[in-house]
C-alpha cells in the first residue's frame, strides 16, 4: 500500500520534470488521485481537462507509472469530479498537495464551494438562489433582495447619496420626490436604488414596488403600441407606489417613451407615489431629453455618486469576498483596489478573477497569487493612458475643439479645460512638466504647474469641478 | 497528367479536442466550468489577438451545448430579440456591434444576469479598451475576463502538425521551422499555407515536401505582390 501511495508522488516528478514547471502547475497539480479497487483513478475538474489531459498527458502518466511499478502499472482511470468520499483512506494525493489544500480551506470555504470539488449536478445544487421570491417579490418588483443598505458599502463617494436614500426609503412619497441620482458607470447607483426598493417593501410588503431599467421601459412602451395595449399599460404604471427607473439617459431621443413618462410621472408625483430615477449625470445635461421632464427630474433632490476612494474599493471588496464566505487578506485587497480604479464592476471582476484562479490551481490567496492571477488585466490597464486621449476626451465633454488644447486662448471656457486635462495628464501619465507643456501648445512647465494647482483648490471647494475630474478620471480610467 | 483536386478546406475547428491550449489552460477550465453551469464562471469575456483562438473556443463550446446555444457572430448576426432569463447567449466579435446592437446585447446581459442565464463572448481587447458604450464594457468586464494568449512556437509546431494529420499527412519539424520562420505566425495563416501546399501536392500526386512548400509559398507571395 505504502508502495503505491507513493505512485502518484513518482508520476508528479515525472511529469514535473518532463513538463516543466509552469505546465505542471496547469496541467498535473489540479488533478488529484486515489486508489480504487487497484486502479489507479485520476480525477480532473472537468470534461474540457479530461479530454485535455488524455491527449496530451496521459501516456506520460502511464509511462511515469510503469517506471514505478516495474513494467507492471496498475491501470489507470481518468474521471471529472472529486475523490470518492469512501475511498479517502486510499487517497494518494500526495503530502504537498494535502498541505495545499489545507491551506487553502484554513482561509475559508473557497475550495468546499469550489466546482472542481464536485459534479455538475453537486454544483447545480450548490448553486445560490439569486431571488428568493417569497423574500424580495422579485417577481413583481424586479427587485434584487441581495442589494440592501446593509449591503451597501459607503464611503465619502456616496454618503450623500446614501442618507438622501435612507430618508426616501423611510417615507417614500413625501419628502424628495423626485430623487434622482446620477454618476458614472459602474459606481453602485443600481445597489444604492434597489436598497430603497427593498426597505420599502421591508416596511410596507403590501407597497406597489416595481424597479425598471429604462430601456425596457422604452420596450413596454414599443410593446403597448404594437399590441395596442396602452390602457393596460397605463393602469399598470399608475397604480405603483415606488418608481425605480434605472438610466433615464436610455429616454434619448424616444420621443414617444417620453411623451408617456411625462404622464405617469405627473400621475404619480400627484398621487403622492415615489418616483427615484438613475442617470449617468444631471438631469440638465442629458441632451436630447425633453425639456420639461429635465424641469421635473429637478424638482425634488438630485445626488451625485463619484468613484469610490481607495479605502472604499478595499472596504467594497472585502465585503465582496465575505458575499463568497470568504475572508480576503488586506493586503490583496488593497492590491487589487490600488490597480483598478475605474468602476465598481470591474473591481469584483477583478476579485472574481482571483477567487477564480485561486480554485483553479488550488492556492490559498496571498499577494503574489492575486499578482498572477491579474497580470493580463494590469497589463492592458498600464498601456493606454496618452496625453492625446486625456485632451480629446476632455474637449469632448466640454465640447470645444481638440487644437483649442494647444491654442493661446485664454477664454475661460477654453482655459479650464485646458487646465483640466493638464492636470489629468500629471495625474495618470509619467510626462515630466516639461513635457506636459509642450504637449499642450508649447506652454512653460510652470504654467501646468499653475494650472494642477489651480484645478487641486477647485476640486476642494467647486462640487460641480469636483465631480466633472471625477467623471472625466474614471472615463479615462476606462 | 494532373489530378483534379476538390476545392474541400477543412472547416474551423469547433472541437475542444482540436484547441491547442499552450498558455491557455485556466480560461479552457473555466468554459468547462461554464458549460457544467458553475455559477462562479456564469460571465466569461476572453480576448485577444485574432488568430488565437476565441472564436474556435466558442464555437466548441456552443457545439457543447448542441441546439440550445445562440453563438452570435456580431460581424454578420443580429442578436436575439429576447432571451429566456435563464437562457445562455455565446456573442463573438463583440467589437462589431453597432450602436442599436449595443444596447441589445446590454439589454440581455441584464436579462441573463437578472435570472440564473449565462454569458460567454470575445472580442479582440479588454472589455475597457472595447470602443463600445461604457455601460457595456462595464458589465463585459464584470465576470470572469481572460486574454487568450498566442501560442509559443512549440505549441504552434504541434497545432500545425495535428492540423497536418486531419489533413492526411505528416508534417516533418523541417517544415515546420520553415513555416513558423517564413509565414505569417497566426495560427489561421499558418493552416492556409498549410492548406495550399497539400491542395498541390495533391494535384501533383506528389508528397508535401520543404521545396514544394516553399515554391507554394512563394507564389502565394508573387500573386499577392501583383
Amino acid at each position: 500500500m505504502t508502495d503505491m501511495s507513493s505512485l502518484w508522488q513518482h508520476c508528479r516528478n515525472e511529469l514535473e520534470q518532463r513538463l516543466g514547471a509552469s505546465q505542471f502547475n496547469i496541467w498535473i497539480k489540479p488533478l488529484v488521485a486515489e486508489l480504487v479497487d487497484g486502479t489507479l483513478q485520476v480525477n480532473v475538474p472537468n470534461q474540457i481537462f479530461l479530454q485535455f489531459i488524455r491527449d496530451r498527458h496521459l501516456g506520460l502518466i502511464e509511462m511515469a507509472a510503469a517506471e514505478f511499478c516495474g513494467g507492471e502499472p496498475p491501470q489507470i482511470n481518468l474521471r471529472v469530479g472529486a475523490p470518492r468520499p469512501a475511498s479517502a483512506p486510499a487517497a494518494v494525493a500526495n503530502t504537498s498537495r494535502s498541505s495545499t489544500q489545507q491551506a487553502a480551506q484554513s482561509v475559508g470555504d473557497v475550495l468546499a464551494t469550489s466546482p472542481s470539488a464536485g459534479t455538475a449536478a453537486q454544483v447545480e445544487k450548490k448553486a445560490p438562489r439569486r431571488f428568493d421570491a417569497s423574500a424580495g417579490n422579485h417577481e413583481v418588483t424586479r427587485l434584487n433582495p441581495l442589494f440592501t443598505f446593509d449591503t451597501l458599502v459607503t464611503g465619502k463617494a456616496n454618503q450623500v447619496a446614501r442618507a438622501a436614500a435612507q430618508q426616501v426609503a423611510e417615507n417614500p412619497g413625501a419628502g424628495y420626490n423626485p430623487l434622482f441620482v446620477y454618476g458614472g458607470v459602474g459606481l453602485g447607483k443600481t445597489h444604492l436604488v434597489q436598497a430603497i426598493g427593498n426597505l420599502v417593501h421591508h416596511y410596507n410588503p403590501q407597497a406597489r414596488i416595481r424597479y425598471i431599467h429604462a430601456e425596457k421601459y422604452v420596450q413596454d412602451v414599443v410593446k403597448a403600441y404594437q399590441h395596442k395595449s396602452f390602457d393596460e399599460f397605463k393602469k399598470y404604471y399608475h397604480s405603483l407606489d415606488l418608481l425605480l427607473v434605472d438610466d433615464i439617459q436610455f429616454f434619448v431621443g424616444k420621443d414617444r417613451t417620453q411623451e408617456e413618462f411625462f404622464y405617469l410621472f405627473n400621475a404619480l408625483v400627484e398621487g403622492g407615489k415615489q418616483i427615484i430615477l438613475t442617470s449617468d449625470r444631471i438631469p440638465r445635461e442629458i441632451e436630447g431629453l425633453q425639456e420639461r421632464l429635465t424641469s421635473r427630474f429637478s424638482w425634488g433632490l438630485s445626488v451625485a455618486i463619484e468613484p469610490p476612494e481607495l479605502e472604499m474599493r478595499v472596504a467594497i471588496l472585502m465585503k465582496k469576498a465575505e458575499a463568497e464566505h470568504f475572508k480576503l487578506d488586506a493586503n490583496v485587497a488593497f492590491f487589487i483596489a490600488k490597480n483598478i480604479r475605474s468602476n465598481v464592476r470591474e473591481l469584483e471582476g477583478a476579485l472574481k478573477r482571483v477567487l477564480a484562479y485561486a480554485r483553479f490551481t488550488h492556492q490559498a490567496i496571498t499577494l503574489e497569487a492575486a499578482k498572477e492571477a491579474l497580470k493580463d488585466i494590469l497589463a492592458a490597464g498600464n498601456r493606454l493612458i496618452s496625453v492625446e486621449n486625456i485632451q480629446k476626451t476632455v474637449a469632448d465633454f466640454y465640447k470645444i475643439k481638440v487644437p483649442d488644447m494647444h491654442s493661446k486662448k485664454r477664454a475661460r471656457d477654453i482655459a479650464r479645460p485646458r487646465q483640466v486635462a493638464m492636470a489629468l495628464t500629471k495625474e495618470l501619465t509619467q510626462m515630466s512638466l516639461p513635457a506636459i507643456g509642450e504637449a499642450f501648445g508649447g506652454r512653460d512647465h510652470t504654467t501646468v504647474l499653475y494650472a494642477c494647482r489651480t484645478i487641486e483648490e477647485m476640486r476642494q471647494n467647486d462640487s460641480e469641478i469636483a465631480h466633472q475630474y471625477g467623471v472625466l478620471l474614471q472615463m479615462l480610467r476606462s | 497528367m494532373k489530378q483534379l483536386v476538390l476545392d474541400l478546406l477543412l472547416p474551423a475547428p469547433t472541437n475542444f479536442a482540436d484547441f491547442v491550449a499552450g498558455d491557455n489552460a485556466e480560461p479552457l477550465y473555466q468554459i468547462g466550468q461554464w458549460l457544467i453551469r458553475d455559477p462562479h464562471a456564469r460571465s466569461i469575456y476572453l480576448w485577444g489577438e485574432a488568430g488565437t483562438g476565441k472564436s474556435h473556443l466558442l464555437h466548441s463550446a456552443a457545439r457543447q451545448l448542441g441546439t440550445t446555444a445562440n453563438l452570435i457572430d456580431c460581424r454578420h448576426d443580429s442578436l436575439p430579440n429576447e432571451l429566456p432569463a435563464d437562457g445562455n447567449l455565446l456573442a463573438d466579435h463583440v467589437d462589431a456591434l453597432d450602436e442599436a446592437g449595443q444596447i441589445r446585447l446590454f439589454d440581455l446581459y441584464n436579462t441573463l444576469k437578472e435570472g440564473s442565464g449565462r454569458f460567454l463572448a470575445a472580442g479582440p481587447l479588454p472589455p475597457m479598451l472595447l470602443p463600445l458604450r461604457i455601460d457595456l464594457t462595464t458589465r463585459l468586464g464584470w465576470g470572469l475576463v481572460y486574454q487568450i494568449h498566442p501560442l509559443s512556437d512549440a505549441d504552434k509546431g504541434k497545432a500545425l502538425k495535428q492540423r497536418a494529420n486531419l489533413l492526411g499527412f505528416e508534417l516533418g519539424d523541417d517544415l515546420v521551422d520553415y513555416l513558423l520562420l517564413h509565414a505569417s505566425r497566426d495560427l489561421p495563416s499558418l493552416y492556409r499555407h498549410l492548406e495550399a501546399v497539400n491542395t498541390v501536392a495533391l494535384s501533383r500526386k506528389k508528397p508535401v515536401t520543404l521545396s514544394l512548400l516553399r515554391s507554394v509559398m512563394q507564389q502565394d507571395q508573387l500573386a499577392m505582390d501583383f
